[in-house]
């Protein structure tokens, strides 16, 4: 039971970072590769205000999600000089530069060595040890994150992220602020990395930055993809079934450093295969 | 006088990669990430070929660079032919091509496992002493090389029949269609020499520092970033290029640490993006600021 709760936590921290990153690529074209650098961004500032300094949860959260929104605001106004697959190759660099930065500075990191010993959340004096009450902690998250995303993709901003990622010149036409749209769609979906990143700190209870590389980005842009580029439900069940499907593969009977290979094989098939059903762009079907 | 050495050192190496990359970028116009795997598998070919089947090196790098060079070509006759055919954006193409990275990278680690593997056949030597200074042969034949493929480059680029077509579809696909010169075909071509200098450049740095199975991405990232600074098509912003990453990275490891050397090579392109978005040549980058 204990492992299923797992397995479910998992699936919600991924769900969150696949949703926040649906906002960013999928409605307003801004195919992000630095994604796992502000879910790391959110693990890495909640772990060392809570192990360092031991502030309480509800005030660490909020402040590493606007800290990371500060980091991403700075983020898109440097990659947003450019557009298309070169805006890719620079969110990589930045992704990079993220990892090295937590992988380095040893004084705030520890480095390679991760961090340890992060406490349970403890909620006005409640304490979440059990797996049952974290995983409803982090499904009252995910759905929020859900409804604040719905919202915000029905709205009419939402109309304008979809209309500038299929003809950006267009919607300039028509009188919108093309640029800041992109910067607040980028930036939201920053913010909303850092939750997943928080609880996955408190849950695990141990970070270092190999949770955060570059494959952890093509992994939660894969998802993204695979999920249907512009849906949240489908996104949510890609997630489900990336996260499920090296367990299964060990299930069966495959070594687990082999199923892990395994898994990255398979989505790296879909992503390429997606690229052949979406050849005529990322029209909502 | 030893950090001139490595300077010069990593600028021939980062100046082969980028050539190889800028080979198939000035063509087909797309981001060609499984570029990386290339450069990767070429040195897992070499450890194939001599140490695994017992071949000589002689017999092992033609292979091991024909097989690399055949991996390039499937690459693009199975994925990003067809691909084209549909008239894709560009960051279509980029998508598959690192879905097809991350397939390449993993059968990699999955048929020689993640440890460090070493291709070197014999000890390794302190080297010759030119003017106080260590140099090896690897360092020596990495300089040479890097030599050759730049002016060869240039040469074919400017002299040969098809270096000269290259740079036709590259200015202008369809035009270049009209006049009988059929773009699959010099993509294809592309294709194959950049395929060949990425071969050889993963064995040059295998042979300089062992091999992981991710080798190849971050020296092609460095490629990327050499290319995005100095601008395509233009051999001797490459060069600058390549020579001021080299230098920034050996300064910057020399008098800060060099476990910063990734993000030094980041940090110039972000300099760059904002203060000079058209990188050394001056050459207008496709799409750079709308």
């Amino acid at each position: 039971m204990e492992y299923l709760f797992h397995i479910l936590i998992m699936i919600l921290i991924y769900v969150m970072l696949s949703q926040s990153l649906t906002l960013a690529a999928g409605y307003s074209g801004l195919i992000s590769l630095a994604h796992a650098g502000f879910y790391g961004i959110g693990a890495y500032t909640s772990t060392i205000l809570t192990v360092y300094y031991g502030f309480p949860f509800l005030f660490v959260l909020p402040i590493a999600i606007l800290l990371t929104g500060i980091i991403a605001i700075i983020v898109s106004l440097i990659s947003l000089r450019t557009v298309d697959d070169y805006f890719i190759i620079i969110t990589l660099g930045i992704q990079v530069v993220a990892f090295s930065i937590m992988n380095n500075w040893m004084h705030l990191t520890n480095g390679p060595l991760g961090i340890s010993g992060i406490p349970f959340i403890s909620i006005l004096g409640f304490a979440i040890k059990s797996k049952i009450s974290f995983l409803f902690l982090t499904l009252f998250l995910a759905v929020l994150i859900y409804m604040i995303l719905r919202n915000v993709t029905n709205s009419p901003f939402g109309r304008i992220l979809i209309a500038l990622s299929e003809d950006e010149i267009f919607v300039k036409s028509l009188g919108k602020n093309v640029y800041q749209a992109k910067v607040i769609s980028f930036t939201l979906g920053g913010m909303f990395a850092a939750i997943p990143g928080v609880l996955y700190a408190h849950y695990i209870s141990y970070i270092d930055p190999t949770s955060f590389t570059v494959d952890e980005s093509i992994f939660i842009l894969s998802i993204v993809i695979i999920g249907g580029m512009r849906s949240l439900w489908g996104s949510a069940l890609a997630a489900a079934i990336l996260v499920i499907l090296p367990e299964a593969l060990r299930f069966i009977g495959m070594p687990s450093n082999m199923a892990a290979n395994m898994r990255q094989i398979i989505y790296g098939i879909a992503l390429i295969f997606m690229m052949f059903k979406y050849r005529n762009g990322f029209m909502l079907s | 006088m030893q950090i001139l050495i490595n300077i010069l050192q990593t600028c021939s190496l980062y100046l082969i990669v980028a050539i190889s990359y800028a080979i198939i970028y000035f063509v087909a116009k797309f981001f060609h990430i499984a570029h990386a795997a290339v450069i990767t598998i070429a040195p897992y070919f070499v450890f194939l070929f001599s140490q695994q089947c017992g071949l000589s090196l002689f017999v092992a790098l033609p292979l091991a660079i024909l097989f690399a060079v055949l991996l390039g070509l499937i690459t693009e006759q199975f994925v990003y032919k067809p691909l084209r055919k549909y008239n894709v954006q560009p960051f279509t193409i980029l998508i598959a091509s690192l879905g097809l990275y991350v397939v390449l990278q993993n059968i990699i680690s999955m048929v020689w496992g993640d440890a460090t593997l070493s291709i070197r056949v014999s000890e390794v030597k302190i080297g010759l002493n030119i003017f106080g200074a260590y140099i090896t042969a690897i360092q020596i034949i990495t300089i040479a090389v890097s030599a050759t493929t730049f002016i060869s480059s240039i040469i074919f680029f400017s002299y040969t029949n098809l270096g000269m077509n290259m740079r036709a579809v590259s200015s202008n696909t369809e035009l270049a269609n009209i006049f009988g010169i059929s773009s699959n075909q010099i993509i294809f071509w592309a294709f194959a020499l950049g395929s060949a200098f990425a071969a050889i450049a993963g064995i040059l740095v295998a042979f300089d520092t062992d091999m992981r199975p991710t080798i190849g991405f971050s020296l092609f990232l460095y490629g990327v970033v050499a290319i995005i600074i100095g601008g395509i098509g233009s051999h001797w912003g490459l060069l600058f290029a390549s020579l001021l990453l080299a230098t920034a990275q050996h300064l910057g490891a020399y008098y800060i640490d060099s476990k910063w050397m990734d993000a030094i090579a980041y940090l110039i392109l972000i300099i760059f993006l904002i203060f000079k978005p058209f990188g050394f040549s001056g050459q207008r980058l496709k799409k750079i600021e709308l």
